[in-house]
């Protein structure tokens, strides 16, 4: 991953927690890996690709970075707020 | 049959939506007005097709208004349309006036998702009336009146006679900058400032301010988007930003369907389906997708949007 992508991710990760008002501090590990800290005691490592892993056994894995920000969610924030798309039948023309 | 428009007045207690609405049902512009009205207040309403309506708003556990408008408000549509249909009532356009109280997203989801009078209806306006002799202590004080005035199509200045509205005025253009401000002295206003809407509204995408906890920017991108990609970030900011999302609305240039830009626009998690225009209306072929918001970071978003799109072009790629 290309380190402007991998500030980006950070960025998105730690942007995130903020919404979601976790106390939490984002960083890589020096093989690439996000290591999320949170205020609880609870961290977690991020494998770009995505893979979870809290205490060294695998949480989750993802294709993409909607299932990582709902695996974050539900480990670190899950009475936080969760809304659902609605597309109404309503046309805008 | 084509979609009835419907428009939506707000304004907190005291604002001049009645007397507001009491003189637009005088404008020939206005004519074959019917209007709904959540209570009857001491301006009467000097009307044919005047109904009362009450909302039921039922908190969810979840802490969501949004899903659950329903009853009268809606209820009181449908006997209009119906009625409409049997030939007993003529009107071309349905105007609802909110409680001074009321947060009109509820009410704006209610209108663009009830199954019974979503499709025969098209949101056409949401205004809200601002009075300018109390409107700065209303905003101040009332979160309601802050976010009635974020969410509007078009801001109607009231009470211009008794307070110089310029300091209100600047403040409201921080707030809400992509709405057109209007003054209505004793609720003078030609209807047809009020109700014009079209998919695409250029004023819409100048905005990038921040009053009152409420902040507007504008997320750009040269570059095409995917469709997976407009629909994976709509679903994250549904699933994720909560009430903080107040309204969404953009012009997307998508991969799949060159030369005919995506209009989207949302109220919090509800969303209307895309519209395609025939072409750009402005010449300028880029994605701009402007956020109204209490508390997103531009930045964020910006770059949500940029992940999501390179994982998409990595899966089509691959």
């Amino acid at each position: 991953m290309s380190s402007h992508r991998t500030a980006r991710v950070g960025r998105v990760l730690s942007g995130a927690l903020r919404l979601w008002e976790v106390s939490a501090s984002v960083e890589q590990d020096p093989e690439g890996a996000f290591l999320v800290h949170a205020a609880s005691g609870t961290t977690l490592r991020i494998v770009p690709g995505w893979l979870v892993f809290r205490d060294g056994h695998l949480l989750a894995s993802h294709a993409g970075l909607a299932g990582l920000l709902r695996t974050l969610r539900q480990e670190l924030a899950p009475d936080a707020p969760r809304g659902r798309l609605i597309i109404g039948s309503q046309s805008l023309a | 049959m084509s979609p009835l428009p419907i428009s939506v007045i707000t304004g907190f207690l005291g604002s001049g939506k009645t007397t507001l609405l009491s003189r637009l049902l005088r404008d020939p512009a206005a004519a074959r007005t019917a209007v709904i009205v959540n209570e009857l207040g001491e301006v009467g309403l000097d009307h044919l097709l005047v109904e009362a309506s009450d909302e039921e708003i039922v908190l969810l556990e979840g802490g969501c208004l949004c899903c659950k408008v329903r009853g009268d408000l809606v209820r009181t549509a449908g006997d209009l349309l119906a009625r409409r249909a049997r030939g007993e009532a003529e009107f071309d356009r349905i105007v609802v006036e909110t409680t001074g109280l009321a947060d009109p997203a509820p009410i704006l989801q209610a209108l663009m998702t009830d199954r019974e009078i979503a499709d025969a209806l098209r949101l056409e306006s949401v205004i809200a009336t601002v009075d300018c002799a109390a409107g700065g202590a209303t905003l101040d004080a009332h979160p309601e009146s802050v976010k009635q005035a974020a969410l509007a199509d078009r801001i109607v200045l009231t009470k211009t006679d008794l307070a110089d509205p310029s300091a209100l005025a600047e403040r409201l253009r921080r707030l809400n900058p992509a709405a057109p401000q209007l003054t209505a002295l004793h609720g003078a206003v030609d209807a047809r400032l009020l109700f014009t809407s079209s998919a695409y509204e250029p004023r819409f995408y100048e905005s990038h301010a921040h009053s009152d906890n409420v902040t507007s920017f504008c997320l750009r991108r040269t570059e095409p988007l995917h469709a997976v990609t407009l629909s994976l970030f709509l679903q994250l900011l549904a699933e994720h930003c909560g009430g903080k999302l107040l309204r969404l609305k953009g012009l997307v240039d998508v991969v799949e369907c060159p030369g005919r830009p995506a209009v989207i626009h949302g109220v919090q998690h509800v969303f209307h389906p895309p519209a395609w225009l025939d072409a750009w209306p402005d010449g300028e072929r880029s994605t701009r997708i402007v956020v109204i918001s209490q508390g997103l970071d531009a930045g964020w978003l910006q770059d949500l949007l940029e992940i999501l799109d390179d994982e998409v072009q990595a899966c089509s790629i691959s």
